[in-house]
C-alpha cells in the first residue's frame, strides 16, 4: 500500500523488519511442516514407510511415484480414482449451483422491489446464527425417512435416500446464503444507471443478468466458487453419515473409515494408503489456492469488514 | 369499482406490467430456491429444535414425548456438563491463541518487508487443507510405536511419551492443531483491518508526538473495533463447536476426556443411536451459540458509539465505488 508514510520507512532499515522476516519466515515454515511431511512420505512404498524410523524429513530410500499414480489411475488395495472421481462430481456440482444461486439471489435482493424484501433477507441472516451442527442428526432421520424413496412405504420400509447419490444432489438448488449476502453488497455499489442503458437499448433481465451485471461480479463470484469448492472437496460429513456403499465414497470420507475413527478397534492403521489419499485431497486444494489465491485474500477481507 | 378500472385503463400497459414485474421475477428465481431449502436446512433445523423433547433410541423405535427429561439427564449427568464445560473452555482458548498470534502476525505483515505476499499465503495454506488429512499427518506425529516426536525423543535419549494416555496431551495437541489451522486467516483478517485504518491518523498522531505504542494504543486498536467484533464472534462460534480435531486426533478418548460436546453429540446420534439427548445436545449447543453472538454484538455495538474513528473506505475487489452508487434503495 503505497503511502508516504510507508515510503519513509522503508526507505531505512529497521532492526524490527529483520524481526518480521525472521518470525513470518520462520512460523511459516513450521506451519508448512506438515504438508511438507506428507509430500515427503508420499515418496514411500509401503514396506518401506512402516520399516523406516521415521525422523523430522523422511527421505525414502527408494523413492516411487505409486502413491501419486494411484489417484488417477486407482490402486489394487482402495478405489482410490473413484473416490477421487466422486470427490471431484460434488465438488463441480456443488460450486456450480453456489455460483447460479448466490447470483441470482442477491440480483433479487439487490435489484428488485417487492414487498417484504427486506424482512426476507434478515430472517435469512438470522437462520445463519443457529448452527449447522443442529441440523446434522435430523437430516440422517429426514433422509432415512424420506417419503416414497429408497424402499420406503411413505416414511418407513427402506432407507429412504441414505446411501444414494441423491444425498450429494438433493441441496445444490438451495440458496447460499452467504454468496447472496455477497453478490448483494457487491451489486449495490454498481450504479442503477448500468440496468436502465441495459433495457433502455433493450437487454430483457436474462440477458442484463448474464451478460452485464455478473461480468461485473467476477472477483466476489471467484471468491464464492473457490470457498464453495474447497468446502465441498474437504467435507467429510456428507459422505460419512450418510453413505455407506464405497462406491459413493469421497477421498475424504475414505480417509475417514480407514483412520482410528472407522477401522475396527485395534487394527494397524495403514497410513501408507491414508498419506495418499491426503496427498490426493491437498494438492488440487493447493493448485486451486495457487491460482485464486488474489480472490481469496481480497474475499476474506470484504467479508471481514462489511460483515 | 368503474373507477378503479378507469384509472387502471390510463396508466400505460408497460408501467402496470412493471409494478407486478419484479416480485414476479423474484418469486419464479426465489421460490424454487426455497422449497429446496426447506428440505435440505429449514425442515432439519426445525426438527432439531423439537427433537430433544422426544425418547427416542435407534431409528426404529417410534419417538415418546418426554418433555424436558432429555434436558434434565443432561445437566445431571457430568459426562455432558463436562463436555460442555470443555467446549466452552477450549473453544475460548483455542480462540484467544488464534487471535493473539494472528494478530501479532498481521501486525509484522503489514510492515513493508519484501515478500509479504509470499508470507500471507504461506500463513494461510493450513487453512484450506482437509481437517482429516491433516490430522493424519498430526497422528503420524504422535503415533505411540514409530511416531516422529516419538522417535526424536528416543533420539535425544528420553523416554517416548503415550500420548494417547493422556488428557493433556489430548487437549495440548487439539489446541495445536486448531490454532496451526486457523492462525493464518485470523492474520489475513485482522491484516485487511489494519490497512483499512486511515493513515491520516497515523501521521496526524505522529505529529502529536506519539511513539510506536501509543500508536497502536490511540489508533491502530479503536480503528480496529468492527473488524474485532466480527473475528471475534466467528471465531468463538467456530471454536466451541471443534469437534472434527477431537475425532481424528483424540476420538474422545481416554475414557471419553477429551470429548467435547459436539463430539459427544456425534457419539450419541451416529454410535449409540440415542438420538433424543443428541437432539437436546443440539439445541443447547445452538442456545449457547446464539446467546453468545447476541451478547456479543450487543456489547461492541454498544461500545462502538463511544470511539467513532473514521473508517477509510474499502476498496473491494478492486473496484471503486461510484460516488451516485451507494443508495442500496431504488
Amino acid at each position: 500500500m503505497p503511502s508516504p508514510l510507508n515510503a519513509k520507512v522503508s526507505k531505512q532499515f529497521k532492526p524490527v523488519h529483520l524481526l518480521g522476516h525472521i518470525v513470518l519466515l520462520g512460523v511459516g515454515i513450521i506451519l508448512l511442516y506438515p504438508l511438507i511431511f506428507m509430500v515427503l512420505a508420499g515418496f514411500f512404498t509401503k514396506t518401506e514407510f512402516s520399516s523406516t524410523v521415521l525422523g523430522i524429513f523422511p527421505i525414502p530410500k527408494a523413492p516411487t511415484l505409486e502413491n501419486f499414480k494411484a489417484l488417477i489411475a486407482g490402486s489394487t488395495d482402495a478405489a482410490v480414482a473413484t473416490y477421487m472421481k466422486n470427490s471431484l462430481i460434488r465438488t463441480v456440482y456443488n460450486t456450480f449451483w453456489a455460483i447460479l444461486t448466490s447470483f441470482l439471489a442477491g440480483y433479487v435482493f439487490a435489484r428488485l422491489r417487492f414487498k417484504g424484501r427486506d424482512a426476507l433477507f434478515l430472517i435469512l441472516l438470522a437462520t445463519q446464527m443457529i448452527p449447522g451442527t443442529l441440523a446434522i442428526i435430523p437430516t440422517y432421520l429426514e433422509f432415512a425417512r424420506f417419503p416414497f424413496a429408497g424402499g420406503n412405504d411413505v416414511f418407513t420400509g427402506g432407507t429412504g435416500i441414505l446411501n444414494s447419490w441423491w444425498v450429494y444432489f438433493i441441496g445444490g438448488p438451495s440458496i447460499n446464503i452467504m454468496g447472496t449476502f455477497l453478490v448483494k453488497q457487491s451489486l449495490e455499489k454498481v450504479a442503477l444507471e448500468i440496468d436502465e442503458a441495459a433495457i433502455v437499448d433493450g437487454a430483457g433481465t436474462i440477458r442484463l443478468i448474464f451478460q452485464i451485471l455478473f461480468p461485473l461480479q467476477l472477483p466476489i463470484m471467484a471468491f464464492i466458487a473457490i470457498t464453495t469448492a474447497l468446502g465441498t472437496w474437504n467435507d467429510f460429513i456428507t459422505p460419512f453419515f450418510y453413505t455407506t456403499s464405497d462406491h459413493l465414497q469421497t477421498l475424504p470420507a475414505a480417509i475417514t473409515r480407514i483412520s482410528s475413527v472407522g477401522a475396527s478397534p485395534g487394527a494397524v492403521i495403514n497410513y501408507p494408503m491414508i498419506i495418499t489419499l491426503s496427498l490426493g485431497i491437498t494438492i488440487p486444494a493447493l493448485l486451486i489456492f495457487a491460482f485464486f489465491q488474489k480472490y481469496i485474500v481480497q474475499g476474506l477481507a470484504n467479508t471481514g469488514i462489511k460483515g | 369499482m368503474e373507477n378503479a378500472g378507469l384509472r387502471q385503463r390510463k396508466i400505460p400497459l408497460r408501467r402496470r406490467l412493471g409494478r407486478h414485474k419484479d416480485a414476479l421475477i423474484a418469486a419464479v428465481i426465489l421460490v424454487p430456491m426455497f422449497l429446496v431449502w426447506l428440505v435440505v436446512s429449514g425442515f432439519p433445523t426445525l426438527f432439531g429444535f423439537v427433537l430433544g423433547f422426544f425418547e427416542w433410541v435407534g431409528l426404529a423405535d417410534t419417538p415418546n414425548f418426554i418433555w424436558f427429561d432429555n434436558f434434565i439427564s443432561f445437566f445431571q449427568n457430568p459426562v455432558y456438563t463436562d463436555a460442555l464445560w470443555r467446549s466452552i473452555w477450549l473453544g475460548g482458548l483455542v480462540t484467544v491463541i488464534t487471535l493473539g498470534a494472528g494478530f501479532f502476525a498481521a501486525l509484522l505483515m503489514n510492515m513493508p518487508l519484501f515478500g509479504k505476499g509470499f508470507y500471507r499465503s504461506i500463513w494461510y495454506i493450513p487453512a484450506i487443507t482437509a481437517t482429516v488429512a491433516t490430522t493424519q499427518v498430526f497422528n503420524i506425529f504422535l503415533d505411540s510405536n514409530n511416531g516422529v516426536i516419538n522417535n526424536i525423543l528416543k533420539a535425544l535419549g528420553k523416554e517416548p511419551i503415550v500420548w494417547q494416555y493422556s488428557v493433556g496431551w489430548g487437549i495440548f495437541w487439539i489446541v495445536v492443531y486448531s490454532v496451526w489451522k486457523g492462525v493464518g486467516g485470523a492474520a489475513l483478517i485482522w491484516l485487511a483491518g489494519l490497512q483499512s485504518v486511515d493513515l491520516a491518523l497515523y501521521e496526524a498522531a505522529e505529529i502529536d508526538g506519539a511513539g510506536r505504542w501509543n500508536k497502536l494504543r490511540y489508533v491502530t486498536l479503536p480503528g480496529l473495533k468492527p473488524i474485532a467484533t466480527y473475528i471475534v464472534i466467528t471465531n468463538l462460534i467456530a471454536a466451541i463447536q471443534i469437534y472434527e480435531q477431537v475425532l481424528f486426533i483424540t476420538n474422545g478418548g481416554p475414557y471419553g476426556q477429551t470429548e467435547v460436546l459436539v463430539f459427544r453429540i456425534y457419539r450419541d446420534g451416529f454410535w449409540d443411536f440415542n438420538l433424543g439427548m443428541a437432539g437436546a445436545s443440539s439445541l443447547i449447543m445452538a442456545l449457547i451459540v446464539i446467546v453468545v453472538t447476541v451478547l456479543y454484538y450487543n456489547w461492541s455495538t454498544k461500545s462502538d458509539r463511544r470511539t467513532t474513528i473514521p473508517l477509510k473506505p474499502v476498496k473491494s475487489a478492486g473496484k471503486e465505488a461510484l460516488p451516485h452508487a451507494q443508495s442500496t434503495k431504488r
